[in-house]
Order: structure tokens, then sequence, then C-alpha cells
């Protein structure tokens, strides 16, 4: 938590102002009891009218002061926090858009999501409590001390009762209550989590006729955190009775003393109410910082997470330009590649060695887990390779500036992610430079062109965020005109072909035909339909690669292959392609 | 679950309803409260006469000076003891009842909200987030719970102290207590101006508040697209101007709120200082004593706390009604028709299914099923085929009862499900989704989920023939292992046997599967295709298809495109006619 007040730092003559205008409020609000006390005793008792006139006039002064004072401290707090809260923010996303894929691992995108906005949140109303209160308080508290012991020295004693009392009660009651509090959360989650799989199991348990077992299951949870909840007010809610008794007690105190000491001094008659009001303020402030303390940890939770983010060390480093002479014409090439994630005991690529040349198709396939996607990762150097190479254009990644890296290739996901802004924008994200025409023949390629025209306004239609407005199909065909619109020597395709459907998949790859006569495509699928044409097909089982070929020469010789175009087509269909493949073994004979 | 982004409570569209619905559910609290409003008013009184007697403490002294009566006085002494005592008491016992009706009130809401998620229509869920639903379980519901009992504390209390402080001021000095009054309506007077005035400040720094979130959300959930465009500086620009925008409209509007402290200080601090210096004037005349003046700046000071107070719970009975409006919008929502009463029974199910000229929509626009009718005898293999998103589950939501055709029925043996009890009808029918959901509990309880009577042994033995008892035999604490929706032990297709296992341990008569098995290995595919063979032998069942060789085995083929059958037949039928089924096979599975 303190460690992020450096960035406090550009705002420091604010938050001299603010701890200024502070003292000028705290002193002017407590110097009204003692002109009170003053009116009391040289005042009222003797009969002088003038005198209560002209302390009058100067506690209405000192009213005003107050008043600008009490004006800037809160907006200078209020202000600071915000622009306190404006840097970290920035400094959060630009940290988070700045890392690579790989750092960001092991933070869900929610809870980063989390981490930029409620975190910031949480400690901004710290920062702008702390301002003020954390300023406030302690002033507070000491200005009424030397004024409560100046007024009536004799009677000092029944701060440091009053203190220790208010202090007991809280720590006390903290005490009791605070062990419960985990309790409850891990309680309340439960009925979160019961709650979450009623719903989302709701056809599974109607199914089993099951809504009574979730049911008792339910209550049991509720009836727990009621009464939980019960027994954590009870001893909550003695709070303020107790304090209610500490000040009143106080005040009491604050009179007899004040009364039985008016022998020795008459003054002591407008100076025991003044003090008694001292006791108040003071008994206050200390009150408000027990009440910081609570917070404190709260706020602290909040502080880890954004320090979890801000202290990442980039795994990945780039050089300022690109070192060495990319070839002109594309390829992609793995030399013996080893991967592994951080913390990770089995490998999830192993000696992977392959070319893909300009003009042809190289296709991954295999299960799920066997490394497919890992492996296109790795060639925008979204993952770093544990072991070996992979030279770009013949010169090894690690040897690019990232933007010259990027720009020679067109990265369309998994999933079609588009941006809130127009149908144009989206198509130009990568080539921010493209002409209209640009824009127009990469939708044409993507079997975009048709739907995009009878949108009312076509390319400059609206999309909004999350691309909710098209259809799953469109937001891929948009994703890869994306790609395509870039122009680059490589395309990697992760899986995109699977949300269209068959006939605009094969349109696509026809259509793409032509312009990747120069450039290198890399394809991720899981349909053998879909890589069946590739010119070589790369079969990875478990990290390794297990095959390398095409179509008809993986059936004659590769039995991971086999199996995968086994359990997608029929027995019939399966011995047609395998005599189909034995065909093309004779022909490679001869 | 999606929970980040909107802050704001909102406020309630239907107050009227929101404020009776909120009324008639607390009703049997009703008696409760009132005792804890009592209290929590005895309590206020009890504790406005003390300023009032210490005053009086100090008039014995200066009136018996120098000879004090400390004899009188220490009697005061006891009683503002008893007094404070006894309104800490009070006030005790007020905020302990109504914890008691908080967490009580809370416990029926929650059970109330579980109850109707088992009664409403399936069709509710399909259209609403699940998120939303969760949320009002959650956060509306704490919401609403605490804000009422800190409310129902705070106006008691307040109100109380308002009308107790002005008759006490009254009877000390009536034109003292008119000055007082007079500064109260000026400082809230000037304060609703000036909130008036930042609300439109406070609406902007919202609005650009939602921006950021939006703009947070969409760049880091497409971070990859940002990484492979080199678009992370204009994303870090785009962000910073809307960053500074907000701080703008962060400022602006706190210069209006931080007005709002000084002004207030200003118009109860012209009062103080009125106070003395009349109040000054008035003892020298003697109209009034010394200690009514101590006692009548107390009881200023008591004065101002209420109002503030009162005027803070504007903002949060509109959160209250807001968070009532959703949770009783929702528990008004019309449930499913309830079962009817004379249900029948079908004692030994042959499992012969069949519809009846069945039309089906979801939204009564667009016709889904359109007078469909099917045979399907006992032990046939039903297999329904099309592309994604055609609709495939609509014959199971009918079959399940899930939704209920618009005309047309079906039957089970001849008998129509409509006159069957839901619970009697789904009995009938074993379930194997995609959507492989398992509940946090023991692998066990899992197992058990169908059928609660199932000894430890059926489970093994169901366990067996779905393949997956090698998988929980390797867990640390095998069939007593923990496990659940989300849990990363097991893999995907492991959870897909454990569902087909469950469907084994309930033993129904029919089945009804959905064969999509993405993100599993080729392995475990080949398991799971065993478990559905041995699943499927010997009962009618209805398969959502995805491999031919099912397709191609099965009796029956129901063809769904656009949400609509199609067509039916079996595979050389429906080849032979050259329709949408032929074309979707040959551009799946045959040669180009």
């Amino acid at each position: 938590m303190w460690k992020l007040f450096k960035y406090l730092k550009p705002y420091w003559w604010q938050v001299v102002i603010l701890v200024l205008a502070t003292v000028a409020q705290v002193y002017t609000t407590l110097q009204l009891p003692a002109l009170m006390a003053q009116i009391i005793n040289d005042g009222i008792v003797p009969g002088n009218m003038d005198y209560i006139w002209s302390m009058g006039l100067i506690m209405l002064g000192l009213t005003a002061l107050s008043a600008v004072a009490a004006f800037l401290s809160s907006f200078l707090s209020a202000r600071v926090g915000a622009y306190f809260s404006r840097d970290l923010r920035a400094e959060i996303f630009a940290k988070i858009i700045n890392a690579g894929v790989s750092d960001l691992k092991e933070f869900s995108t929610a809870s980063l999501i989390t981490r930029t906005t409620n975190d910031v949140n949480q400690i901004q109303m710290v920062i702008t409590m702390l301002l003020s209160m954390m300023i406030r308080s302690p002033l507070f508290c000491i200005i009424a001390l030397v004024m409560a012991i100046q007024t009536a020295p004799e009677m000092s004693w029944i701060i440091a009762v009053g203190v220790t009392a208010i202090i007991c009660s809280v720590v006390l009651i903290m005490a009791l209550v605070i062990p419960k509090f985990k309790v409850f959360q891990t309680i309340v989650d439960r009925i979160t989590l019961i709650t979450r799989e009623n719903l989302t199991g709701l056809r599974v348990i109607r199914a089993f006729n099951n809504e009574k077992l979730e049911k008792k299951k339910f209550e049991k949870t509720n009836d727990e955190l009621t009464k939980l909840l019960i027994f954590i007010d009870r001893i909550l809610e003695l709070q303020n009775p107790l304090i209610g008794i500490i000040f009143n007690g106080a005040t009491l105190l604050c009179s007899w003393v004040g009364i039985s000491l008016l022998h020795q001094d008459f003054s002591y008659l407008g100076n025991m109410s003044a003090f008694a009001q001292y006791v108040t303020f003071v008994m206050m402030s200390f009150l408000m910082m027990s009440m910081l303390f609570v917070m404190l940890p709260r706020a602290n939770v909040s502080a880890e997470r954004i320090r979890e983010v801000l202290d990442l060390n980039f795994k990945i480093h780039w050089r300022g330009e690109t070192y060495g002479v990319p070839s002109k014409s594309a390829s992609v090439e793995f030399k013996n590649v080893d991967f592994c994630y951080p913390g990770a005991a089995e490998k999830v690529l192993s000696n992977v060695s392959f070319v893909a040349e300009a003009g042809k198709t190289t296709a991954f396939i295999g299960s799920t887990g066997s490394g497919k996607s890992t492996l296109i990762n790795l060639v925008p150097r979204f993952y770093e390779a544990t072991d070996g190479e992979i030279l770009i254009n013949g010169v090894s990644v690690k040897d690019y500036e990232k933007d010259d890296l990027i720009s020679r290739i067109g990265f369309v996901p998994q999933h079609g992610i588009l941006f809130s802004g127009s149908v144009e924008s989206n198509i130009m994200f990568g080539a921010p430079n493209a002409s209209k025409a640009d824009v127009i023949r990469a939708a044409e390629i993507a079997q975009a062109k048709d739907f995009v025209e009878k949108l009312p306004q076509k390319y400059n239609s609206r999309i909004a965020q999350g691309g909710t407005n098209v259809s799953g199909g469109q937001k891929q065909r948009l994703s890869i005109a994306r790609a395509i619109c870039k122009k680059p020597d490589i395309f990697i395709f992760d899986d995109a072909f699977s949300a269209l459907d068959m006939k605009t998949d094969a349109k696509l790859r026809a259509a793409l035909k032509p312009i990747t006569e120069n450039a290198v495509v890399l394809v991720v699928a899981q349909r053998v339909s879909t890589i069946k044409d590739a010119e070589q097909i790369v079969v990875l089982d478990n990290g390794r690669v297990a095959g390398k070929g095409c179509h008809l020469d993986l059936l004659n010789k590769c039995p991971v292959y086999q199996s995968i175009v086994k359990s997608q087509l029929s027995d019939d269909e399966y011995a047609h392609e395998l005599k189909l493949a034995n065909k093309f073994a004779e022909k490679g004979a001869k | 679950m999606d929970r980040h982004g909107s802050t704001t409570a909102g406020k309630a569209k239907d107050i009227k309803f929101a404020l009776k619905q909120f009324l008639k559910s607390i009703k049997p609290w009703r008696f409760m409260i009132l005792l804890s409003v009592i209290l929590a008013i005895g309590s206020a009184i009890l504790a406005l006469f003390i300023p009032k007697i210490l005053g009086d403490m100090t008039n014995i002294a200066v009136n018996t000076y120098p000879e004090i009566d400390f004899g009188s006085i220490g009697r005061k002494v006891v009683v503002v003891v008893i007094l404070f005592l006894a309104s800490a008491l009070l006030n005790y016992g007020q905020a302990f009842i109504l914890a008691v009706v908080s967490a009580k009130y809370t416990e029926h809401l929650r059970s109330e909200i579980i109850d109707k998620i088992s009664r409403l229509p399936i069709s509710y869920f399909d259209k609403h987030k699940y998120g939303d639903t969760l949320s009002r379980m959650t956060n509306d519901v704490d919401v609403l719970t605490t804000s009422m009992s800190q409310e129902i504390a705070d106006i008691s209390l307040s109100i109380t102290t308002l009308i107790g402080v002005m008759i006490i001021m009254l009877s000390i000095s009536v034109p003292l207590s008119l000055i007082s009054f007079v500064a109260i309506p000026l400082s809230v007077l000037a304060v609703g101006k000036i909130t008036k005035f930042a609300q439109k400040y406070f609406r902007e720094q919202q609005n650009t508040l939602g921006a950021l979130n939006s703009e947070i959300e969409e760049d880091y959930s497409g971070q990859i697209v940002i990484k492979s465009n080199s678009y992370e500086r204009t994303a870090v620009a785009s962000f910073g101007a809307v960053n500074q925008k907000l701080a703008k409209a962060a400022e602006r509007a706190q210069i209006f709120s931080s007005l709002s402290f000084p002004v207030t200080h200003i118009f109860t601090n012209l009062a103080y200082v009125a106070i003395c210096i009349l109040g000054g004037k008035f003892v020298i005349d003697g109209v009034i004593n010394i200690g009514d003046i101590q006692a009548f700046i107390q009881y200023v000071s008591r004065f101002n706390r209420p109002i503030t107070e009162v005027a803070a719970t504007t903002a949060t009975i509109q959160s209250l009604l807001a968070a009532s409006e959703r949770i009783f919008e929702f528990l008004a929502e019309p449930e499913e028709e309830p079962d009817t009463e004379k249900s029948l029974t079908i004692p030994d199910v042959k499992g012969e299914v069949e519809f009846h000229n069945v039309c089906f929509s979801y939204n009564k626009k667009q016709p889904v099923i359109k007078n469909f009718s099917a045979t399907i005898k006992p032990g046939m293999k039903v297999a329904i085929v099309g592309p994604t998103g055609a609709g495939k589950t609509t014959i199971i939501n009918l079959l399940m009862r899930f939704y209920e055709p618009d005309s047309g029925f079906i039957t089970i043996d001849g008998e129509p499900i409509r006159e069957m009890k839901r619970a009697d009808v789904r009995r009938l029918f074993g379930m194997v989704l995609q959507d492989t959901w398992l509940f946090s509990g023991t692998v066990e309880e899992n197992l058990r989920y169908g059928n609660q009577s199932a000894s430890y042994n059926d489970i093994v033995q169901a366990a067996k023939s779905s393949n997956v008892n090698h998988v929980i035999e390797a867990l640390p604490k095998t069939y007593k292992s923990m496990i659940s929706e989300d849990s990363d032990n097991i893999s995907a297709g492991e959870k897909q046997l454990i569902t087909i296992a469950r469907a084994m341990v309930a033993d129904p008569p029919m089945m009804i599967l959905d064969e999509a098995t993405s993100n599993v290995d080729t392995r475990t595919e080949q398991l799971i295709q065993d478990s559905f063979e041995k699943l499927t032998h010997g009962r009618t069942s209805f398969v959502i298809a995805h491999r031919l060789s099912t397709i191609r085995n099965s009796d029956l083929i129901l063809v769904m495109r656009d949400g609509a059958i199609v067509e039916q037949g079996n595979h050389d039928e429906l080849l032979a006619t050259g329709g949408f089924y032929a074309e979707l096979y040959n551009s799946q599975f045959a040669e180009n």
C-alpha cells in the first residue's frame, strides 16, 4: 500500500496546501469552544455586552476562514485522489497492454479488469480518506488535547480515561468479530456457488428431478449463514451503545469535576463546557482513526493485487531494431523447438522441426493438448521457445524488432474478436494506412463483402462492443478480413475456419489461394476435410511431431494420422481413402 | 458472471410496485420492527434529557455558589447515569432486534429466490443471463436488507431526536430556538441547490467511468488481436484520453460536492455565534440561566446530525427500492404451468415415443417445428443432425418437457406426456449432454445424483462400464474425491464419462445423448463412444449425432436446419432424396 504513495509525488504542492488548509480548519473549529468559554467567563458573568459582541464577531470571522479551509481541504483531497487514480490506472493499463501473452497467462481477463477498475477505485477511496481524515484526525486530536489541557489542566485525566475506554471497546469488538468475518465470507461464497450450480445445472437438476435435494443443500447453508450473521451482529451492535455510554460518561465527568473545582476558580464555569467539547473532539478523532485501521487492510488487498501487475517482469525482451536482414521471400522454420510452460513439469512441445515455404499451406493437426495451438503462438513470439530456434524469413524471431515481426504476420485467432467501432475500422485494425479499395478487397476474399454491403451503412456500420451485433460466423469472417488487409508474409489461422459452414470455408480457401502465392500459410484444424489439400501436414502427438507430409502420404505411414482420420470417417469411407493412399504410394514408388 | 462495470445501483422504474412488494414481504416481521422502532424512540428520548440535566447541574452550582449544593447535584448525576445507561440498553435492544429481523429476512428472500429458480420455466434462463439472476440473489438481497435495517434505525432515531430536541430547545428559550431553526432550512436549501448542480457533473463522471470500463474490458479480452496487430500504442493513447476525461469530470464534480460541507458549516456556525451573543444578552438581562445556554449549545449540535442523516436517506432509499424492484420482479416472473391433478403414470415403460402433429416456436413468430409427426418404436435409435446452431436441442426440450409444444402432442407408450407429472416424464429419460455439469461434491455423490438409493457397488459397476473407473481410482481419494464443474483434476472427456456413468446409475428406460465431444483426445473419444454404445443398447434413444457411424446405424434421422426439422428418414432414404441431408453429408464426409 505505502509503495503506491509514490504516485502522489507529482501533486506534492497540492498536498502541502491541503495540509495547511486542514490545520487552519482544525484550528479555527477548535477555537470556537474557547471563545465561548471566554464569552461566558468574561462576558456573561460580569455582564459585559460589548465584550460579547466583539467576541461574537471574532467567532464569525473564524467561521468564514474555517469554511474556506474546509472547502480547500475536501476539494483538494478529492482532486488529488482523482488524479492519483488516473495515473495509477494509466500505468496498470499500459503495463497490461504491453505485457506479452505469456506474461498474463496466470491472470484471468476478469481479474485484470477488476485490478484496473475496482481495485484502483478502492485505493482512490482510501487515498481520499487518508488525505482528509488521516491528516485531520490526528491534528484534531493533538490541537484539541493541547487546548483542553490549557483550559482546564486539572481535568486532563478525564481525556485519558475516555480515550482508553474508546480504544478498549473498539479493540475488543474487532477482536471478537474479525475472525468470524473470514468464516462468514466462506459461507457467502458457498451460497453463491450453490446458486450458480443451480443455474448452470438447471437442465440436469430437472432431468434428475433433484430440485428438492438442491433446495435442502441450499437451506442448510442458508441457515448456517443466518446464524453466523446474527452472532456477528450481536457483537457488532454493541459498538454504538458502548460509545454512547463513553461519550455521555465523559461529558458527565467534566460537569461533575468542573463544578467541584468552582471553589478554586470560578472560571471553571465556562471552561468545563469548553473542556467537555474538547474531550468529545479527542475521542471522536480516536474513533475515526480506529476506523481507518479497519479499512486499511481491505485497501491493502487491492494494493497487493495492483502491485502484482505492476511488478510483472516481462519474460520476452525485444530488440530495438531488427538484427540481420530478413530475406524477401517468406518462410517459417522451426529447428528442434521445445516449449514448456513455466513451472510445468511436462513439455508441451519437444523437438519440433519443420519448414513452411511461401505459396504453400502447412497444416497442424492432433488431438487437444497435442500442442498445435501453442506451436503457432510461438511464431509471433506470444510465447518464447524454451529451446531450439524459430526463423522467420531466415532471421530468428529473437532478432526482430517487435513491430517489424508483427507487421509480417496476419494472425487469426480461434474466436472472432472484434472491437467497437465500424466494420472498416475493424478491418483496418492492423493496417491503419490501408485504402478503401484494400478494405473492400479484404472483405471480398474473406467472404464478408456480401453481408457487409447488405448492412445499412455498409463499411461504416457500427460494430458494438464485443461484436455482439454480428453473428459468430460474420465475426470470424471480419477477423479474417482484418488479417488479409495487413498483406502479411505469413498467415496464421488458429482453427479459424471451424465457425464457418463448409461452403463458405471452401470458397474462402479458394479465394485465399491467389493472394497467398508469395506467403506462408499456417493452419491449425480439427477437421481432416479442412486440411486435406494442404501441401504439408504436421501431425502432432503429445507435443512431438508424429508425421509430416501430405494427406495421402500420411495415411500410408503415420498411425496417429490414420486414427484421427478413422475417427472422423465411416469405415467405408476410410477404406476408400486408404485405397487412394495406396495408389499414391505406388505412383510414388514408380 | 458479469459483475464488473455497473457500480451504480440505479433507480427503480416502478416505485409503487417496488415499495408495495417490499412492504408485503416484510409483513411477518412487522411486530418485531415496530418493537425496535419503539425501543429506538425510547432510547432517543432518554438521551435527550441528558444535556438538560447537565445544564441543571450547572444552574444549581451557580445559584448555590459559594455553598454549592453537592447533595442535589449528586442526585442529578445519578439520574444522568441511569438515563444514558438505559438509553444505551434500549439502543442495543433495537439494534439487536433489527439484526435478527434482517438476517431472517435475508434468509427468507434467498430461499424464495432459490425456490423460484426451480419453478421458473427453462425458457426464462435461456433468455436471461445467469449472472443477472445470481446478482439478484447476492447483491440485491444484500442491498435491500442492509439498507432496510439501517434506514429503520436511522429514520426513527433521527426523527425522534429532531422532534425531541425541538421541544426541549423551545422549552429553554423560544427566541434562541427560532434562530437555530432558521439556520437549518437555509443550509438544507443551499445544499440542495449545490447537489442539483453537482449532479450533472456526477452523471458525466459516471458515464465516462462506464466508457472507461468498457474500453478496459474490450482491450483486455482482445489482447491477442492487439498484440498481433501492433496496436498497443494506439490502445494506450485512446485509453489515456478517456482516463483524462474521467479525471477532469471527477474534478468538476468534486468542486461542487466539496462546497456543501463548508456551506452547512457556515450556516450552523452562524447560528452558534448568534446563540452565544443573544444568549449572553439574555443571561445578562436575567431571562435565562448560564446552564441553559450550555445545554442549548449541546442541543444545537445534536440538532444538525439528524438533518444531514435524513438528507442522506433519500439516496439509500433509492437503492433500496431499486434492489427491491429487481428481487420482486424476479419473484413475480410467470412460473411453469403446474402439473395436472390426475396424473398418468406408466407402470412398465416399453419406450414407444410418438410425435403427433407437433408445432413449436420459441418466440411465436418463427415456427421452429411445423406439424412434425413420427413414431419411434421401442429400442429405436433416433439421430438428430444438422449444422451448429440449427436448434438440435429443441426436440430434447420438448421430450423432457422443458418446453411445451404450441400445438400437437407427444406420447410415450400411447400416453400423452402432457397428462403426466413433469418429474415422471423426466424420470423416463437419462440425459448426457455436451455441457458436462457436475456439482461440487464427491465423485460418489455426483454419480448417485440420479438415483439416491444406488449402492456403492452399483456406482462402481456403472463407472466400470463407462470406462471411467480407472480414472476415478487414480484420484487421490478415489470415489470420495471432491470434484466440481470447473475442477481441473479431471479432463473434459473424463467429466463426460462421469456423466455417462451417472446416467447408468439412474438406469432409465430411455436415453438422450449429445455426441459432441470437443476438447477430447482421440483415446478418450473412443472410450466415450464405447460407453455411449452400452448406454443406448436396448433403450429407445435420441442422439444429437456428430459421428457418421452413429448416424448411419440410426433407425430414424431428423435433419435440422435454421431451427427447424427439414427432413426425416433413414440414411439411405435421405441420401436418395438429394436434399439438405445429402448436401450436408457430402460436404462433411464424402469426396469432393
